[in-house]
Parts: structure tokens; sequence; C-alpha cells
């Protein structure tokens, strides 16, 4: 029953669209067929799209080198940290609001205004696997398309933005993270509730309505290795550990 | 299955082959992970195929057709691109929603507008980014990403 009510809570849409379902059943019965119908085609599509998403979204963040990407930002400023802006946000995962602490992250580590823009705004359209996705839905051409529009745009985007605000312009405080009084803290506005951290080390991490909360604060002794593993995995990269 | 499809299939089994024998721990490790996400999102992405299904069997194609097909371009843009600046679906699901809309008819003008601003523009996202990057920054970022997104619409309905 607890299951039901939790699987209710975390699926309210899908929920609210079955209820449409049942009273198309009752009031309209005759279009209850079809309504099913038309969704199969969609769903034929999507299953068909589904597995290479899914093992490309893995292949990628297991071989790309994040890390590397990032690292090479204090040093390249110029057409090739462009780039490289570029490339960290098209293989990046997660929603625009994921990669807010990252760009703040890397704004402390010498990063320039235009390419914070160029990654914010890559992270949040141009991505691999969603590019397979449109262009099954929506046609390669379509995609394609776009796809060149979106990336001059990005550019452009990032020199003028970079005319107009300068780093002063930008608040100083870089601590995320809430302050609490243990060695693990979390600022869950920015989770974007992939459950990782919780998979990783259960005993610390909690997903409460869809979000991440610290559930214990006493560590053993020890290199505590499955924390430092979900601060890495970590999407957001929220997670602050001092131990 | 389109040719396009499929050569992103055969890309991707390629690439599974060589990270499995590479290393073949951090490969399903990755995989069950990613597999965990797709999880969470599949209720979401289920709703909206179903959802879907209600649209195009209450709507007709006519009536989608004469609302965004045949209406004002630029109007329509920019009402499509308010729309995709409010709502926070991941873009994922947004697909197959906007594709049956153009099956049905819809002109790709509003459509590309509402895609370009569904991921770039954040509304509900503002007070977050304001923290981050100051007033300024935000405000200057997502104005320009709205007007690139209609710039960008408008292209495409020229060019496609
Ligand atoms: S790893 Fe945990 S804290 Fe980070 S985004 Fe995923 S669920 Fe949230």
């Amino acid at each position: 029953m607890t299951f039901l009510k939790s699987q209710l809570k975390n699926n309210r849409f899908l929920t609210i669209v079955i209820l449409a379902y049942v009273a198309v059943g009752i009031f309209a019965p005759d279009k209850f067929l079809p309504s099913l119908g038309n969704t199969w085609y969609y769903v034929k599509e999507m299953l068909i799209i589904m597995p290479i998403i899914m093992l490309l979204t893995s292949l990628i963040s297991a071989w790309v080198p994040k890390e590397t990407i990032e690292n090479a930002f204090g040093k390249n400023s110029g057409i090739k940290g462009s780039l490289f802006a570029f490339l960290l946000g098209s293989f990046s995962a997660g929603p625009i609001y994921a990669a807010f602490p990252v760009c703040k992250m890397l704004l402390s580590k010498g990063a320039s205004i235009a390419n914070i823009v160029i990654i914010l705004s890559t992270w949040a359209v141009i991505k691999i696997p969603m590019l397979i996705t449109e262009s099954k839905f929506l046609g390669p051409e379509f995609m394609v398309v776009r796809w060149l529009l979106t990336t001059l745009a990005i550019f452009l985007m990032g020199y003028i933005t970079s005319r107009f605000v300068k780093p002063e312009d930008l608040p100083t405080d870089d601590e995320t993270a809430t302050a609490v009084d243990g060695p693990l803290a979390l600022n869950s506005d920015y989770c974007v509730g992939c459950g990782l951290c919780a998979k990783i080390a259960p005993s610390y991490f909690k997903m409460i309505a869809k979000k991440a909360s610290v559930i214990n604060q006493t560590l053993p002794p020890g290199d505590n290795l499955a924390i430092k593993d979900a601060v890495a995995k970590c999407p957001s990269q929220i997670i602050r550990f001092h131990p | 299955m389109d040719i396009f499809t499929m050569i992103f299939w055969v890309i991707t089994l390629v690439w599974l082959g060589f990270s499995l024998k590479k290393d073949k721990g951090k490969t399903l490790k990755a995989i069950k992970m990613s597999g965990g996400m797709m999880k969470g999102i599949a209720g979401d992405i289920l709703g909206i195929l179903l959802l879907i299904g209600l649209i195009l069997t209450f709507v007709p194609p006519d009536t989608i057709k004469a609302i965004i097909g045949d209406a004002n371009e630029v109007f329509s843009a920019v009402l499509f691109a308010l729309l995709g600046s409010i709502t926070l679906i991941p873009a994922f699901v947004a697909f197959p929603l906007v594709a049956s809309l153009v099956d049905a008819g819809a002109s790709i003008v509003p459509i590309v507008a509402f895609l370009t601003t569904l991921t770039m523009v954040g509304v509900v996202t503002f007070p977050l980014e304001k923290r981050e990057f100051g007033l300024k920054f935000t405000l200057i970022r997502n104005s320009l990403s709205f007007a690139f997104a209609l710039v960008i619409a408008l292209a495409m309905g020229v060019i496609l």
C-alpha cells in the first residue's frame, strides 16, 4: 500500500493521464481504443530509440574525461576555451539548472563569462542523445539545420553577453551548499533527482520526494570511498564532503 | 527503422563492444546507473505518450492545422516561445509531443521556437540562476536566448 502511494506520488503526471483515460472509457468509450492506438505508434518509436539513448549516455559518462575538460579551462581562453565549453556542455547530462553549480565552480577557476554562457546554453540544447531523439521524431534534416543555427546562436550569445556583463557583476560567494554541522552537505535546490548518490552510498543519502537528503553524518574511520564516489558522480556536483 | 537510427544503433553497439572489452566493470556500472535514471523518467514518458494519444484522437488535425499551421507565423512563434519559457519538462519527452503536432499539420516555426526556449530559457529556474550569477547576467542571458529562439525558428521556416 505504501509502495502504491509512493508510486502515485512519484508519477503524479502519469496518474492524472490514466484518470483521464478512465474518464474517456466511461464517457466516450468509442474514443478509448483510438487514443490507445495513436499512443501505440509513438510508444513503438520510443522503444526503438530508448536503448540507444540509455547506452550512449552510459558510454559517454564512462569514457568522456569530463575532469580533463574542466581542468583545461583555467588555462585556455579564446577560441580553444570556447570549444572546450561547447564540448563540456554537449557531453553533460541533466537539465540546465544542474549546470549552475558546475559553472560556478568553473568561474572560480577562471572561466570567462562568454564561455559560461556557452556551457549553459549547450548544456541546455545540444546533447548527443537528444539530437538522436530529435532526428528520430522530426527527421534528420530538421535536426541538422536546428543544430547548426543553434550552435551559431550560442557563440553569438556568448560574445554579446561578455560585452555587457563583466566579471565584477557576478556575485562572489561560491559556497552553494547550505551550512550544516557535519562533514556532509548538499544543496538540494540543484539536485536533479537522479538517485546516484543514494545508490552508491545508501547509508548516507536518501531520496525524499525526488530530492536527495543527507541522512547520516557519522562517518566510520577509513577512506569513505563510497562517499567520495558519490561526490564525483553527482551530475550537478552539489555534494560537499569535508571529513 | 530509418537509416539514421540504424547508423546510431551500429555506432552505439560498436562502442559498447569496445567498452566492454576494455573495462567490463566500468561499463556495466555506467549502464546500471543510466538505467536507474531512465527508470526515474519512464513514468513521465509514458504519461506524455498517452496524452499524445488523447490529443490526436480528440483534437482533429484540421483544428491543429488552423491554430498553428496557417495562423500568422510570427505571432504563433512568440506565443510558443513564451509557452516554452515557462514549461519545465525534459526535452526528451517534448520531442514526441511536438512531432505529433507536426504530423497533424502544425507549422515548424512555432514548434522550433517552443523547443528552443523550452531548454534555454528558464522562468522557473530564474531565481536560482539569479542567485548564482546575478541579476544582470541572468536577465541578459535569458532575453538573448528568447530572441535567438525566435530568430532560429523563423530562419528554419525559411530554410525548410
Ligand atoms: S547524485 Fe544525488 S544529490 Fe546529486 S543530483 Fe543525483 S540525486 Fe541529487
